[in-house]
């Protein structure tokens, strides 16, 4: 039983096909909704822990504890004024960071979040190839980025999204090679590999375990995706101004921002779905998506740390680290995981 | 030496040069090959008739620091850029509060003050009841004006 | 060179400041890009530009002491002793013996505070964002101890010709005692945070190398001058204060990049907390002014001649020249104002490196811009 059947079944006085295509739809709701809420519940955290770990006190004023402070936030910027630069693109400026966002929400339908006690499994879509579609959908927000620097008509935003393009090819491929290794270790236990619930299938033993190199690959991939210090070079503040977003107010800005911290969950929990066995624990039938949630917010606790602790990596240095170090790693991995395969280790 | 120079003693006990104003250079070139390697000030002094320019330069080496005064009354120096790299900005800087012209200066225009002030502040004559008022136009280059709506 | 330069379209004109978050304060920088790569820098100055030479002109000599603490207004107290040096021996006022300890704390003191900004600023343009609360924390209770001494935080006004304006007692000394005991090793705690950190290496590791000679030839002092190799500082070359009465090292590197200025200003902060320490130990009773520079008489003081006089600020060599023709005001005030000079080093430090490098060459410099614009 999943979540998609019983709404249906709770639908199915209106007829076979609206039930499910309604199903589809408040589903898909429901994620967006839980994507957004998690994101606002991580910036409170993140603005919380980040003034524990520098001996502030944090927001302390909206709410018990400022718990409403993300939210005033969040009204501020939608009603402020969206000033627009001069001699912009304007189709470009105006559509990059919907396209963000649109990027970071899709990819949220595709996890798959495992089973949840009466609700059953809570995985929206079901595809055979979903770990493509979400790499691939994860592929464009940096043509979001690179829209929004080129048409803001502003130098520090060109700068930025130059060096966010440098960056991204430098570890885009060794990610994508190390999900090859990924896609190599499962097909051999599943039918499915590509799928990303086929993946989480496979891991008896968590991928992270069978291939550390891949994993620390991965790791830094999303690092990087996110783009938080030290990898923070395209909106480097101190350099750049905020690089690619430097022209960018109101509600655009926020779109921007809610990315950010967006994919620092996305990529934690892609993480914890694909090398660290994903909803696997304990009563994973009832627990499931409590398992999942758990292994993604210590990745995030982990991934705030390090933003807070770590100056930015200079541009070039983590290009020639990307083509020199993790490429052919990534390769040696592939070579690894083809030994292990064949050896019939795993 | 092909150069008079008259020796005294500061206030604070340091020794002073005094020379002429045609004859600096090659003084201060001695004064570099005898090991003072810093120009640590340069700086004028308006006397109204007259502008003294003083020179104070560091030995690294001993610690030890000599003056070496000098006077225009044309507002015209020879520029001792060619000694020490320094006085780049230090000249600038006295071009521009006190009007001084370096001769065989680089790149002499004024360093805090925008291009185009009027006057400069630290001549004795130098009228204080008159409110300049920069503005920026259109190419981003600052320019004075002497009306205060101008630019609002 | 590059004005020459026909194909002109491949640079990228940018422009830096003065509202940029890493320009500390209002410095504005005309790059010429190539890519990533600085061709040419050219520093704007001026933007904080108050005359405070003209205005010392215009006022008594005890007045001018408020624009040089609004100079480097993190380093006040080193202005003030600065001016003071000057303006004590053109009209030749003897403070007494104990306002020299007294003067020689606070200086070190405000040169701890002084450092401490600086690292937390230097943190921020590297990207590093918590050492800045660290090191504010600490400063913080530096600035606490002034308030209780002087009554305000950063420009505070503190010396006066030929004394000081209140005098230290028990609860002070005891509190400044308790204060270098326990700064030592948060002082050690934030020095790892920086060099334990290789990312923090990588970026400032042989950054900006600045050859000694080409220091001295930009009148270059201070801590950039000793991280070039050069153990000059004027608190050993011609001691004021009580500076020879004490027993401190010069730190100086030969690394001669943006590592050695770091590991300079924090060794310059471990013999700050020894001067204290001994200072503190030491300091004598007495009178804290001069009964000559009493507050009714102060307006009368004539001076005539002139000085100059060079201190050890936080920056650098903070020299003051200053003529008097006899009058109660002074005739001509000059201020030698390191962080203009060490400013003056940047185009050349800047040639052929990456933005990210000359943010941080840029903030290894220390600059303050009420000193620079004076």
């Amino acid at each position: 039983m999943n979540l998609l059947l019983r709404i249906a079944d709770i639908l199915s006085i209106l007829g076979h096909y609206p039930s499910f295509i309604l199903a589809y739809i408040i589903e898909t709701l429901i994620v967006i909704i839980f994507a957004v809420v998690v994101i606002a519940g991580m910036v409170f955290f993140f603005r919380k822990y980040m003034a524990r770990v520098q001996m502030r006190l944090g927001p302390n004023r909206v709410g018990k504890g400022g718990v409403l402070q993300v939210m005033a936030d969040g009204l501020k910027l939608i009603q402020k004024e969206s000033i627009l630069p001069e001699g912009r693109d304007d189709l470009a400026y105006k559509i990059a960071p919907i396209l963000i966002f649109f990027g970071l929400i899709m990819g949220f339908i595709f996890i798959p979040y495992g089973p949840l006690a009466w609700f059953g499994y809570l995985t929206v879509s079901h595809s055979d190839v979903s770990l493509i579609i979400i790499f691939a959908l994860l592929a464009i927000m940096p043509i979001g980025e690179v829209l929004s620097g080129i048409s803001s008509n502003n130098k520090y935003a060109v700068l930025g999204a130059l060096r966010g393009v440098a960056k991204d090819i430098s570890f885009e491929v060794p990610m994508m090679l190390s999900i090859l290794a990924v896609v190599m270790m499962a097909s051999v236990k599943v039918s499915d590999p590509l799928n990303i619930n086929g993946v989480v299938v496979a891991q008896s033993i968590p991928f992270a375990i069978l291939e550390p190199l891949g994993f620390f690959i991965f790791l830094i991939s999303m690092a990087a995706r996110a783009s938080y210090s030290p990898f923070d070079m395209g909106e480097s503040d101190s350099e750049l101004v905020t690089g690619n977003t430097t022209e960018y107010s109101g509600l655009r800005f926020g779109l921007f921002y809610l990315g950010l911290f967006g994919t620092i969950f996305l990529g934690s929990m892609l993480i914890s779905t694909i090398y660290l066995g994903g909803y696997y624990g304990p009563f994973t039938n009832y627990l499931g998506f409590i398992w999942l949630l758990i292994k993604t917010l210590v990745l995030v606790v982990i991934s705030l740390t390090i933003w807070l602790s770590m100056p930015r990596v200079r541009i070039d240095k983590f290009v020639n680290f990307g083509w020199k170090y993790l490429l052919p790693l990534s390769f040696i991995n592939l070579i690894i995981t083809g030994i292990i395969i064949f050896g019939g280790i795993a | 030496m092909a150069y008079e120079v008259k020796e005294e003693k500061s206030k604070d006990g340091r020794k002073v040069m005094r020379i002429e104003r045609d004859h600096l250079l090659e003084l201060l070139k001695d004064m570099k090959n005898d090991g003072f390697d810093s120009l640590s000030l340069l700086t004028c002094v308006d006397y109204r008739d007259r502008i003294e320019v003083v020179y104070h330069l560091t030995n690294s080496k001993t610690e030890e620091m000599l003056v070496v005064k000098s006077e225009t009354r044309d507002s015209r120096m020879p520029s001792v850029t060619s000694l020490y790299e320094s006085a780049n900005w230090d000249e600038r800087e006295q071009y521009d509060m006190m009007g001084v012209v370096f001769e065989g200066h680089p790149n002499l225009k004024r360093i805090l003050l925008p291009e185009g002030w009027v006057g400069h502040p630290l001549r004795k004559d130098y009228d204080l009841s008159k409110v300049q008022y920069v503005n920026m136009d259109d190419e981003g280059n600052d320019y004075v004006s002497f009306d205060p709506g101008d630019g609002w | 060179m590059l004005e020459n330069d026909t194909s002109k379209e491949r640079y990228i004109e940018l422009n830096m400041g003065p509202q940029h978050p890493s320009t500390h304060g209002v410095l504005r920088l005309k790059l010429l890009l190539d890519g990533e790569t600085v061709k040419k820098v050219e520093p704007v100055i001026g933007y904080l530009h108050r005359n405070a030479e003209k205005i010392c002109e215009l006022d008594f000599y005890c007045d001018a002491l408020i624009y040089f603490d609004r100079m480097d207004y993190v380093g006040a107290m080193n202005m003030e002793v600065g001016y003071l040096e000057a303006a004590e021996k053109l009209l030749n006022i003897e403070p007494p013996e104990r306002v020299l300890w007294i003067r020689t704390i606070m200086a070190e003191l405000n040169r701890i505070a002084s450092h401490l900004v600086w690292a937390g600023a230097f943190g921020l343009d590297l990207g590093m964002l918590t050492p800045f609360f660290y090191v504010f924390e600490q400063r913080e209770k530096v600035l606490d101890l002034f308030t209780e001494i002087c009554g305000s935080r950063q420009e505070t006004n503190y010396m006066s010709i030929g004394g000081v304006y209140q005098d230290f007692n028990d609860k002070i000394i005891y509190k400044i005692k308790e204060f270098t005991k326990h700064f030592p090793k948060t002082l050690e705690e934030v020095y790892n945070l920086f060099v334990k950190n290789d990312v923090f290496i990588s970026r400032t590791k042989n950054i900006g190398i600045l050859e000694p000679e080409v220091a001295l030839d930009y009148g270059v002092t201070g801590p950039m001058l000793r991280a070039s190799g050069v153990p000059y500082d004027v608190r050993k070359a011609e001691p004021y204060l009580v500076y020879d009465k004490l027993n401190f090292d010069i730190p100086i590197s030969k690394r001669k990049d943006v590592l050695a200025r770091f590991i300079v200003r924090f060794e310059e902060m471990r013999q700050s907390v020894k001067i204290i320490n001994q200072a503190i130990d030491k300091i004598p009773d007495g009178p804290y002014f001069n009964p000559k520079a009493k507050k009714s008489l102060m307006v009368r003081l004539r001076g005539e001649g002139d000085v100059y006089a060079r201190t050890e600020s936080t920056k650098g060599e903070f020299g003051v020249y200053m003529v008097g023709d006899g009058s109660v005001k002074p005739y001509r005030v000059h201020v030698r104002s390191p962080s203009f000079k060490n400013l003056s080093v940047l185009p050349y430090l800047s040639r052929d490196v990456l933005i990210a490098d000359m943010v941080a060459i840029s903030g290894s410099i220390d600059l303050v811009f009420g000193e620079v614009d004076r």
